[in-house]
């Protein structure tokens, strides 16, 4: 009973990279069959990171960070390096946030969001255009930065009540 | 105002170099280290490559089993759509396979004709297919991110899959090989805006390049000859003028869209393709 309930409280505690590491993975297949849906498209990623940054930062280290920003560059395609590398930027961005805020509030998080998410993309922006010989869709990755910040409150939402409910559990 | 240029540099450095209580590295680490990897990428040495074709085989291994909650939903949805069209697919195919007949009928007497004509102008046929094989692979990933359009395959350069090689499926040019590893590849799809292909236009002597533009249904065409108007229901076959393809292989054809505009879309469903064949580039089977 008690080591189910210790894999429970690991489980739990390490969700988050777990997830992490899955969509550094995944390829969405099924979310093809919608392409209606496609529209939509955002970037969990940037999300997750941006929230524990600011709000949980011992929850997601940032060495996990960097590694599934390799294992994301190798699945897309792209240089090594370059997700790992956003991915920082934005950890950075983020950090510097938090030791400049004084009293933390949802809708001043959500316009720093945007930002942070304009130069952690610059930052992959250059590394494409500079480190690589790759054309790539600006309208896509402009809309998916788009939905990126639209959807925030939503998932600020949901992972802060998981962060609530986990810490209860733990105490 | 130094002050307070001076709290900035503070937060600024505090926010690089501060670990966390659980964090076990700096972001100024982590960063530099980005740049280094950056860096080394883009060298060719032997050792590089050989350790990037392991990571790639190992990444796309483990990328595969993680696609696969993904896949069961297409699946289902798949099964769905299936389920409610499949009358509908089943009459249009009857009908299609009537027009095929006759086609085919006519493309044995045209064949025919073509032989005793070459005889009587003592033209020889030319043989570009000869001794090329087609690997047939299967797709494990079909990857779209706003950079590639890309399928990775679960054969590699032990299977004798070699950069620059063209993937078919079911008959028609999907796209080329542009990396292989030890036992994956990555097919660049035709759909891809860094994909460029010669071709020529249906009862035009019209060459031009065939580039992606992102989907299925928006093909380009480019270096087209001035003045020159793309017509619809014409189909876009290889030129052969880059050495690679041989020359009449079917593309795309062009269509008219809702709103009237002639555009290009692939004969093959990229996306959909789960068996592909590879072949040295002459093959259009």
């Amino acid at each position: 009973m008690g080591t189910l309930s210790n894999i429970k409280k690991f489980l739990r505690n390490n969700l988050i990279v777990v997830i992490f590491y899955f969509f550094s993975f995944s390829s969405f297949e099924g979310i093809k069959e919608y392409p209606n849906l496609l529209i939509f498209s955002f970037n969990l990623q940037m999300i997750i990171l941006y929230f524990y940054v600011l709000k949980f930062p011992d929850s997601l280290g940032i060495g996990h960070v960097f590694l599934a920003g390799i294992i994301n560059d190798v699945v897309i395609g792209i240089t090594l390096g370059t997700s790992s590398l956003s991915f920082l930027v934005l950890i950075f961005f983020t950090t510097y946030i938090r030791n400049a805020t004084l009293r933390s509030r949802m809708a001043s998080e959500w316009l720093a969001f945007i930002p942070a998410l304009f130069f952690s993309n610059l930052v992959y922006y250059i590394i494409i255009n500079n480190f690589s010989h790759m054309s790539f869709y600006y309208v896509e990755l402009l809309r998916s930065t788009f939905f990126t910040f639209l959807f925030f409150p939503i998932f600020y939402y949901l992972f802060n009540n998981f962060e609530i409910n986990s810490e209860r559990d733990n105490a | 105002m130094a002050d307070s240029r001076d709290d900035f540099i503070i937060a600024i450095r505090y926010a690089l170099l501060k670990k966390g209580a659980k964090q076990k590295f700096s972001i100024f680490f982590l960063i530099s280290l980005s740049i280094f990897i950056i860096a080394l990428d883009k060298q060719t040495y032997p050792f590089l490559l050989t350790t990037r074709a392991v990571l790639n085989d190992f990444v796309y291994k483990v990328a595969y089993v993680a696609s696969t909650p993904g896949k069961f939903v297409g699946y289902l949805s798949h099964l769905k759509q299936s389920h409610f069209y499949i009358v509908d697919e089943n009459k249009n195919l009857k009908k299609e396979i009537q027009i095929l007949k006759s086609d085919r009928y006519n493309s044995i007497f045209l064949q025919n004709e073509n032989k005793i004509l070459k005889k009587n102008l003592n033209v020889g046929n030319i043989t570009t297919n000869e001794g090329d094989t087609a690997i047939p692979a299967r797709v494990i990933i079909d990857q779209e991110s706003p950079y590639l359009r890309s399928l990775l395959i679960n054969k590699g350069g032990k299977q004798g899959i070699f950069k620059g090689m063209t993937v078919f499926s079911k008959g028609y040019l999907i796209g080329r090989i542009v990396e292989s590893n030890f036992f994956t590849a990555r097919v660049l799809l035709i759909t891809d805006l860094n994909s460029k292909i010669p071709v020529i236009i249906q009862d035009t002597d019209a060459n031009g390049l065939l580039a992606g533009a992102g989907k299925k249904t928006e093909l380009k065409l480019e270096y087209l000859p001035d003045e020159f108007s793309l017509e619809p229901n014409k189909i876009i076959f290889t030129s052969g003028k880059d050495g690679m393809l041989s020359p009449g292989m079917p593309v795309a054809e062009t269509y008219l869209d809702k709103k009237n505009k002639v555009k290009i879309k692939t004969l093959a469903n990229p996306t959909q393709a789960l068996i592909v064949y590879v072949t040295s580039g002459q093959l259009n089977k």
